[in-house]
C-alpha cells in the first residue's frame, strides 16, 4: 500500500458509497429471493409440533431426518403408500433417455441442416422452429392418440417418445445456430479424405460439440423434468413421473397437513435438476454465448 | 500420375452463370496456376475438379476417366484449402493420416506414411500437437502434409499462402516449387497474386467472369498478353497504355504521342515498322500502344534493336531498391519506367529515356483485343 491512499479525493468518495450502496441493495435482494428457499429447507427439517407452535422463519430445533424418509418412501400418494421413490426412477429412466435421444437428434439435424445443404434446407428448418411456438397443449390430443395406435400410452416409453419430438426443435435450434460457426471447409477436407455423412459427424463435428450439448443436455433435461402436463396427461398411477407423483402427495390429506414432507418432496423433487445445474451450469452460459463470440 | 482434361466446363447456379465454358488441358505433371480477380470463379472450378460441386456440363477427365460423377474421394486428388481446414480436435499426426485410415491403410503403414512425410516438410516434432497449438506456417505445412500423405494424382490448391505473411509466404512458394519438382506431380493452383502465378506456374490460366482469357506460359502471358484485360492483370507496376493513332511513315508505320519534357509538351513517333502485324488497314484508326515499365528506362540501356531515345520529364520518382520508379507525363497521363537505381535518385526534372519499341503490344481499343 501505498502513502497516497490516506487521501481520499470527493469523487473517488461518493464512488465509496456508491459502492456501498450497491452492496446494500445487493444484499437485501439476495435475502428476498433466498428467504423462501430457507423456508422450505427449514420447514422441511422441522418437527410437525414445531411447525404448528412455532414461527416461519425460525431456526429448526434439531436436524430432524424424519419428512425426508417419510416423503422418499413411506408417504401416500393417492392410495398407495410407496413414497416418491419409484416415481423418482419414473422420471429418471423417462429422462435420461428423453434428453440423450433429443440432444442427439438434434445434433444430427443441425448437422445435416449446416452442413448439408439440401434443396429446401431453409424451409425444413423454419418449420422445425416453428415446432419452438407450438404450446403444449396443443399436441396432447394427436399425442394421446399417437401414443394409443403405437400402443405405449401409460408407460415410460411414451413419455420419452412425446418429450424427444417435442424437444427436438429445441436442440436443432441450438445445434444449427452452433454449427453454421464451423466452417465448411472442415467438412470438404474430410470428405476428400474418404469421410462419409455419419463418419464425419463422428470423428469430427461431434468432438467440437461438447459446449452445445452442455447447453441442451441441461435445457432438455430441466424441461423434461419439470414437465407436469404431458407426465399427467398420458400416464396414471405407478407410470408417474415424479412431477406429478409430488403434486398428488401434496394433494393426498388424510387428517393433518404434513408441511414439512411437502416440503421434503418439493425439494428431493427439484434436486436433480439443481444438481445438473451446479454441475453443468458453467458451461452452460459459455455454450450459449459460444456461436457469438469467435474463437 | 496422371493428365487433367476440361472440356466446355459450365457451372449455373440458379439462372447464374459463374463458369462459361472452360477449356484447359493439363499435361502430366504440370503445375497450372488459375490467376483472376476476386469472384470470377477460381474456387468453382476448382471444387468442380475436386468433386465438391457439380459439373452442369462439360467434361472434367483425369487421365482418360471422366469423373463428372465420380465421389470426390474416388477421384484420386488432394486438395489444401485457404483456411487449412485442420481437424480442430485431432493432433497433427491424426489430421495427416486420416484420410489414410478412411481408405482402410493398416496402423503401421500410416505411421510410416506420416513420419515420412512429416520429415520431408520438417515438422516430426509437432505430431503430437493440436492446430490450435501451432503457428500459421505450421498449421499451412500440416495442410501441405495431410495432401502429400495419399500420393495423390492431382494437388488442389485454394490460395494456401494467403494466411500467412509477406516472408512466410516466400518460404512455403518455394517449398511449393521444389515439391513439385520432386513430386512430378499435376497440380492446380488457385491464387489472385500474380507473382506467385508468374514464379510457379508451367502455365498460367488467366479467368474473368467465369471465362479463360488466356492459357499459357507465364513468359507468354507477360510479353504477349492477349487483351488489355490480361496486360492490366499481371505485371507490378502494370502495362502502361498509350492511346494514339497509326500513322504512315518513310519506314513503316508510327504513332504520334505528345510527351511532357523541359516544361513543355513535345510531339514524339513512337515507331511500329518492327511490329509484326500488317498495319496497313489500321492507318488512321486509333490504337493503344502497350508498355511494361521496364521497356522504358535510361538512355543507353536499353538494347533493343527498336530503341529510340527523347528526352522526358520526371514528376515523381519511387525507389524499390533494385531499381527506381519514374512516373512520367505522356499524352497527359501518368506513364510508369523503370530506371536502375543509381540514375534517378540523382535527376529530378528532364531526362533522356530509351524505349525498346519491339517489346511494345499493340490493342485495338474497341475490342481490346491483341493485334499481332
Ligand atoms: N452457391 C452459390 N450460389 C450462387 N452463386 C455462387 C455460389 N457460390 C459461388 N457463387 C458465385 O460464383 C462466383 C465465383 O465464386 P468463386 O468462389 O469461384 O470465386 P473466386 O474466384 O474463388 O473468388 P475469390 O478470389 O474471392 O475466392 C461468385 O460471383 C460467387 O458469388
Ligand atoms: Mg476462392
Amino acid at each position: 500500500m501505498s502513502e497516497q491512499t490516506t487521501f481520499v479525493p470527493a469523487q473517488t468518495r461518493s464512488a465509496v458509497w456508491m459502492r456501498l450502496l450497491l452492496w446494500a441493495v445487493l444484499i437485501v435482494f439476495a435475502i428476498w429471493f433466498l428467504l423462501p428457499a430457507y423456508v422450505v429447507v427449514g420447514t422441511s427439517l422441522k418437527e410437525l409440533e414445531e411447525i404448528r407452535g412455532g414461527s416461519l422463519l425460525s431456526l429448526p430445533h434439531e436436524l430432524n431426518f424424519w419428512a425426508w424418509k417419510h416423503a422418499w418412501s413411506e408417504a401416500c400418494i393417492g392410495v398407495t403408500c410407496t413414497g416418491l421413490e419409484p416415481y423418482f426412477w419414473n422420471s429418471v429412466k423417462m429422462a435420461i433417455p428423453a434428453v440423450t435421444l433429443s440432444t442427439l437428434l438434434g445434433a444430427l439435424t443441425g448437422y445435416a441442416l449446416t452442413k448439408w445443404q439440401f434443396k429446401g434446407a431453409n424451409m425444413v428448418f423454419a418449420l422445425i422452429l416453428f415446432g419452438c411456438f407450438v404450446p403444449f397443449q396443443v399436441v396432447i390430443l394427436p399425442m394421446a392418440q399417437t401414443l394409443g395406435i403405437i400402443g405405449i400410452t401409460n408407460t415410460v416409453y411414451g413419455l420419452i417418445l412425446v418429450h424427444s419430438v417435442y424437444g427436438l426443435a429445441f436442440t436443432t435450434l441450438f445445434f444449427r445456430n452452433y454449427y453454421v460457426t464451423i466452417p465448411d471447409e472442415l467438412v470438404r477436407a474430410a470428405t476428400i479424405d474418404g469421410a462419409g455423412f455419419f463418419t464425419i459427424f463422428r470423428r469430427i463435428i461431434l468432438p467440437l460439440s461438447p459446449p452445445i450439448i452442455v447447453v441442451s443436455v441441461i435445457w432438455q433435461f430441466t424441461q423434461i423434468w419439470n414437465d407436469f402436463l404431458f407426465g399427467a396427461s398420458f400416464t396414471t398411477g405407478g407410470a408417474q413421473p415424479i412431477m406429478v407423483a409430488m403434486n398428488n402427495l401434496v394433494n393426498t390429506t388424510t387428517g393433518v397437513k404434513q408441511y414439512n414432507v411437502d416440503m421434503a418432496a418439493a425439494l428431493i423433487t427439484a434436486a436433480p435438476t439443481i444438481f445438473v445445474y451446479i454441475v453443468a451450469g458453467r458451461y452452460f452460459v459459455r455454450g450459449l454465448t459460444a456461436g457469438s463470440v469467435k474463437g | 500420375m496422371a493428365s487433367l482434361t476440361i472440356k466446355n466446363a459450365v457451372k449455373r447456379y440458379g439462372s447464374v452463370e459463374v463458369l462459361k465454358g472452360v477449356d484447359i488441358d493439363l499435361q502430366d505433371g504440370e503445375f497450372l496456376v488459375l490467376l483472376g480477380a476476386s469472384g470470377c470463379g477460381k474456387s468453382t472450378l476448382l471444387n468442380m475438379i475436386a468433386g465438391l460441386e457439380t459439373v452442369t456440363e462439360g467434361e472434367i477427365m483425369i487421365g482418360d476417366r471422366l469423373i463428372n460423377d465420380v465421389h470426390p474421394k474416388d477421384r484420386d486428388i488432394a486438395m489444401v484449402f485457404q483456411s487449412y481446414a485442420l481437424y480442430p480436435n485431432m493432433t497433427v499426426g491424426r489430421n495427416i493420416s486420416f484420410g489414410l485410415e478412411m481408405r482402410g491403410v493398416p496402423k503401421v503403414e500410416r505411421e510410416a506414411a506420416v513420419l515420412e512425410v512429416a520429415k520431408m516438410l520438417q515438422m516430426d516434432h509437432l505430431l503430437d500437437r493440436k492446430p490450435a497449438q501451432l503457428s500459421g506456417g505450421q498449421r499451412q505445412r500440416v495442410a501441405m502434409g495431410r495432401a502429400l500423405v495419399r500420393r495423390p494424382e492431382v494437388f488442389l490448391f485454394d490460395e494456401p499462402l494467403s494466411n500467412l505473411d509477406a516472408k512466410l509466404r516466400l518460404e512455403m512458394r518455394t517449398e511449393i516449387k521444389r515439391l513439385h519438382k520432386r513430386l512430378n506431380a499435376t497440380m492446380v493452383y488457385v491464387t489472385h497474386d500474380q507473382i506467385e502465378a508468374l514464379t510457379l506456374a508451367d502455365r498460367i490460366a488467366i479467368l474473368k467472369d467465369g471465362e479463360v482469357q488466356q492459357l499459357a506460359s507465364p513468359a507468354e502471358i507477360y510479353d504477349q498478353p492477349v487483351n488489355m484485360f490480361v496486360a492490366g492483370l499481371v505485371g507490378s507496376p502494370p502495362m502502361n497504355f498509350i492511346s494514339s493513332t497509326v500513322t504512315r511513315t518513310d519506314t513503316g508505320y508510327g504513332a504520334e504521342i505528345s510527351v511532357r519534357a523541359n516544361d513543355g509538351d513535345q510531339p514524339v513517333l513512337l515507331d511500329l515498322s518492327d511490329h509484326p502485324t500488317d498495319l496497313s488497314t489500321h492507318v488512321g484508326r486509333k490504337i493503344v500502344v502497350g508498355l511494361r515499365p521496364e521497356a522504358i528506362t535510361q538512355s543507353g540501356h536499353s538494347t533493343g534493336s527498336t530503341t529510340q531515345s527523347f528526352a522526358c520529364d520526371i514528376d515523381v520518382t519511387e525507389a524499390t531498391g533494385a531499381d527506381t520508379l519514374c512516373v512520367l507525363n505522356w499524352n497527359g497521363k501518368e506513364v510508369m519506367a523503370r530506371v536502375s537505381s543509381g540514375y534517378a535518385q540523382i535527376i529530378e526534372g528532364t531526362m533522356d529515356f530509351a524505349v525498346d519499341m519491339s517489346r511494345a503490344s499493340l490493342f485495338d481499343p474497341e475490342t481490346e483485343m491483341r493485334l499481332g
